[in-house]
């Protein structure tokens, strides 16, 4: 996938002249690249009149990719800035690309990578969908070894 | 599913999602220092509200709220998304928020039914 932009800007909030200004919050956020618009206007697709997907997300063999990625990629990897950037980036493309080799008709699919480094920090991650349960799932797996820890989730959402 | 007029109002608009994941954190972590204990809840709280709010809109979306929280500790963390939608009615956004002991970063991604 390529990004026409990316865009960041950062800015300090002062809420209240009491509290002292502690919190900082920086947007950043891709900016769709609305240049296709013109090219293509949206498509309209005609009723399929298919109440459900014929074939459903394999989430068991997903987990199994993800699994694998993972192994392959960090094994023997050390926490460094640098490669672990590059990581991220590279092993969630890999992923998406080994998910798409499913070819699961009409599901689309976001693959999240979080890869940091282990210090005796304490981290949570959470997240809540507003999808339909019968049909859109996700598969996660983690990730760990001496000196980094790695959160891999896919998520497939059906396209109706 | 096509009566839905196709254009602006089908279309994931990043600077409202953006500014309703911002009040959405500030409302539920605002002023706190990282509590291990507390974690849990706080996760589902600015998940919760985020999805809340994003309902609000009304558009034919489906959505998917991820909350990261780590506490400051001088360990670093790397996050990658790769996403394969389509480009013209779909998006993400990101909000990376800190204070003094805590980093909370949301991610939205909205997918058009």
């Amino acid at each position: 996938m390529d990004f026409a932009k990316l865009r960041s800007s950062s800015f300090g909030t002062d809420v209240d002249n009491q509290r002292k200004p502690r919190s900082i919050s920086t947007v950043s956020f891709m900016d769709e690249p609305s240049h296709t618009d013109e090219l293509h206007p949206p498509v309209k697709l005609e009723n399929t009149y298919q109440m459900s997907p014929t074939k459903r997300f394999p989430v068991s063999t997903v987990r199994h990719i993800l699994k694998d990625v993972l192994q392959n990629y960090l094994q023997e990897e050390r926490y460094e800035p640098e490669l672990c950037r590059q990581m991220t980036k590279t092993i969630s493309e890999v992923i998406k690309a080994r998910v798409k080799d499913l070819m699961v008709p009409r599901y689309k699919i976001i693959c999240l990578i979080h890869i940091g480094q282990l210090n005796n920090q304490g981290l949570r991650i959470g997240s809540r969908c507003l999808w339909d349960p019968n049909n859109d799932t996700f598969a996660t797996q983690d990730f760990q070894n001496g000196s980094l820890y790695a959160v891999a989730t896919v998520y497939g959402v059906y396209y109706e | 599913m096509d009566d839905f007029q196709t254009g602006e109002e089908t279309a994931f608009v990043v600077d409202e999602v953006s500014n309703i994941i911002k009040e959405s954190v500030e409302g539920a972590i605002g002023g706190n220092a990282y509590q291990h204990n507390k974690v849990n809840q706080w996760t589902s709280n600015v998940v919760e509200q985020c999805l809340n709010q994003l309902t609000k809109l009304n558009k034919p979306f489906k959505y998917i709220v991820t909350c990261v929280i780590m506490q400051k500790n001088g360990a670093g963390l790397h996050t990658a998304s790769s996403c394969f939608w389509d480009n013209t009615t779909d998006g993400s956004c990101t909000v990376r928020w800190e204070n003094k002991t805590m980093y909370c970063i949301v991610s939205v991604f909205g997918l058009a039914i």
